[in-house]
């Protein structure tokens, strides 16, 4: 009954060993398709996004009015307008000589980082060429990539401006912090539903300069006698007629620009105190997918506004998909090299404990077995550290089955189960005193976002939970069989 | 008694010894970096179909005659091949370019194809992101340490820690720069395994000393 039982737990190992490393098949449509899943491989294995930022050496398109001051809304213009008016068009670069510096190339560089960290990118590569100021970045390919990209050359400067004269009012140096905000709208049937919220939090001589912005740039009402009223609080509409459309065309307006592009021109209803401003990102929604693209479009300007103005401006040259140079072939080879060191590690164990041994090997290859479909189903995402966590977690299982036999070893042709519980408890107990640190190590780097670290951090706890439960359960269980009652 | 602690003063020796050549290396020559993370050059071949990176190690190993080179497949059709090395001369690309055009039947031009220049990273860059993961795993750990080990002392346990940690970091670091093993991918790893071998080793020396400790005082009470 004893020999059935051993015979059955080995059969099952074989089993589990056969599906873990060489799956299972099945016919679909015309071909063979293994239907255990694949392992998740991180960057450094599978590949990468490569972007190559250039330094601008574009220019940019100015038109100045007699008086040298820049004229809003300029693109509109014609030639023919520009010079009817007396404008003067102005070509200059957007990274002047004087700007390419390798301070500010180094900036932008620690700019991108932290709109990498901000973004949640959980492994990249940044290569400064310090010479030419091109920056080179890899970054994970996955459904964020593409938007990830379509910010990081932005340069991120925010401006409020003066409508009028484009006079600069507030720049970054201003913002404390940018984030989202969500909101419930339900005073409207139409507009009912989320909104989103682009939350701008300044700095406290940022606020103070908001609230002069705020009640120098109040909105005039259509209605004559609160105009009357507002005109108090600004100087340029104190000549106002009872004529409401002349009011409106004397309102002082401000401009907010993100990257000289125009967001809004708005003037405000009362003075804000609060120090922050909250601009709607769409239109209040109820449909969870729109609300999404909100949300990211929303995260990304957040993320862009509140890593400051990058010195540089860059424009993206090259964009594309490049897979690891580590191959699918060297892969194997490492497994190969595995299977073959754990294979001599397993000899020496049948040499040393001989039937013992066996059982040992036994329940060592059932370990691995399970350990390699686990990580693939609890979508461990392996890196190079992750190859080597699975090395030493069989290291680790190594060492605790040579532990528990050499502790059966003296009684080993008149073993009893008394003494396999008790050399069990003895094992567990000296392994997992000695290795608390480790797991302390592990458990903290479970939690950290980097890939390289966190999929070390994910291979080892699996590893070691594995190794606490299937030793008591299938080692134990097999070491007692071979014992007498 | 006397033996082991010659013993430890001749480890003791040889590692400083150790640490002050590497000191040196890294001052004069800095690190060996693996190819990925040194200032290189790249060209992008367009080969219109599926090819073997073995076949184009072939090519690559007969024209850049003993230099290291990664290549790599671009974008998801995996037509195109980027071949990386330290240095490309317009020589070898215009080599690389007919052979590949002798294999591939592809009319690849050396006047349109480009050497891009990749830059280096820096070994802060590398190490940068993996710092306050060991720096938090470490706190934490020297706050088990002193509260299990308190018996021993704690502070002298957690310098102790500490102590042979750096020891043996900065052991492995200088073997990194006398032996010129690259610096790149595996040096974290390294890094890694040493860290968690110091861990082990040194609570295994600490349950030592506290099975002692309490046995001595077990005697003291009886």
């Amino acid at each position: 009954m004893r020999k059935i039982k051993i015979l059955t737990i080995t059969l099952i190992i074989v089993l589990i060993t056969m599906v873990a490393f060489f799956g299972i098949y099945t016919h679909v449509q015309n071909r063979m398709e293994n239907q255990v899943r694949d392992y998740s491989y991180a960057m450094d294995l599978d590949g990468s996004r490569t972007i190559r930022l250039k330094v601008s050496d574009e220019n940019k398109t100015t038109v100045k009015d007699a008086e040298g001051n820049e004229v809003a809304d300029s693109e509109n213009l014609t030639d023919e307008q520009i010079t009817q008016n007396g404008y003067t068009k102005e070509e200059t670069p957007y990274n002047s000589d004087e700007v390419k510096t390798v301070e500010n190339y180094r900036k932008s560089k620690e700019i991108l980082e932290e709109r990498f960290k901000e973004l949640n990118v959980d492994n990249y590569i940044i290569k400064l060429d310090e010479e030419t100021g091109d920056i080179l970045v890899e970054i994970t390919e996955n459904d964020n990539t593409d938007s990830i990209v379509s910010n990081i050359g932005t340069p991120g400067k925010f401006e409020i401006v003066d409508s009028e004269t484009q006079e600069v009012l507030m720049d970054n140096n201003d913002i404390k912090l940018v984030n989202v905000m969500y909101g419930s709208n339900s005073s409207s049937i139409t507009s009912a539903g989320t909104a989103v919220y682009l939350n701008i939090e300044f700095t406290k001589e940022g606020r103070s300069k908001l609230e002069e912005i705020s009640t120098n740039y109040t909105k005039v009402a259509e209605d004559s006698n609160t105009t009357t009223e507002n005109t108090t609080a600004n100087e340029t509409t104190e000549n106002t007629t009872e004529d409401s459309t002349t009011e409106e065309s004397t309102e002082k307006t401000i401009t907010m620009k993100i990257d000289d592009e125009e967001i809004m021109t708005t003037s405000f209803d009362e003075p804000l105190r609060t120090g922050k401003l909250q601009l709607s990102i769409g239109s209040s929604s109820t449909d969870t997918d729109t609300l999404n693209d909100y949300v990211n479009q929303a995260n990304n300007m957040a993320v862009v506004l509140d890593t400051g103005n990058m010195p540089i401006k860059y424009d993206v040259d090259t964009n594309e998909y490049i897979k690891a140079d580590i191959t699918q072939n060297e892969l194997q080879m490492a497994q190969y090299i595995m299977i073959g060191i754990a294979a001599l590690a397993l000899i020496i164990l049948i040499i040393r404990y001989r039937t013992l041994g066996i059982l040992g090997a036994i329940s060592y290859i059932g370990l691995a077995s399970i350990f390699l479909l686990v990580i693939r189903y609890a979508n461990v995402v392996l890196s190079i550290e992750g190859i080597f966590g699975i090395a030493i977690v069989l290291i680790l299982n190594y060492i605790f089955v040579n532990k528990f036999l050499n502790k059966l070893k003296e009684n080993r042709k008149d073993l009893k189960k008394e003494e396999v519980k008790n050399a069990n408890k003895e094992t567990y107990k000296e392994f997992f005193i000695r290795i608390i640190p480790v797991i302390i190590m592990v458990v903290a780097f479970c939690f950290i976002q980097w890939v390289p670290i966190s999929s070390f951090g994910m291979v080892m706890i699996w590893g070691i939970a594995l190794i606490a439960a299937y030793n008591v359960i299938i080692t134990n269980n097999l070491l007692k069989l071979k014992a007498k009652n | 008694m006397k033996d082991m602690s010659k013993k430890t003063k001749i480890l003791s020796a040889i590692i400083l010894l150790i640490i002050i050549a590497g000191i040196i290396v890294i001052a004069t020559k800095g690190f060996n970096f693996d190819l990925k993370y040194e200032k290189s050059q790249k060209v992008e071949l367009y080969l219109q179909q599926n090819f073997e990176i073995n076949d184009i190690k072939e090519i690559t190993d007969e024209v850049m005659q003993g230099k290291q080179v990664i290549i790599q497949k671009v974008e998801v059709f995996e037509d195109t091949v980027s071949i990386t090395a330290t240095e490309i001369t317009d020589e070898e690309k215009a080599n690389l370019i007919t052979k590949i055009n002798e294999k591939y039947g592809t009319e690849l031009s050396a006047d349109t194809i480009e050497i891009e220049n990749i830059p280096h990273t820096r070994a802060r860059d590398i190490i940068m992101p993996y710092v306050l993961p060991f720096a938090i795993a470490t706190v934490i750990i020297l706050a088990y340490m002193a509260v299990r080990y308190h018996k021993l002392g704690s502070m002298k346990i957690i310098l102790k820690t500490i102590g042979m940690n750096i020891v043996t970091q900065a052991t492995l670091i200088s073997l990194i720069a006398i032996t010129r093993i690259p610096f790149g991918r595996l040096t974290i790893p390294m890094v890694l395994a040493v860290y968690l071998l110091t861990m082990v080793g040194l609570t295994a020396k600490f349950e030592k000393n506290l099975l002692n400790k309490k046995e001595e005082e077990k005697k003291d009470k009886g």
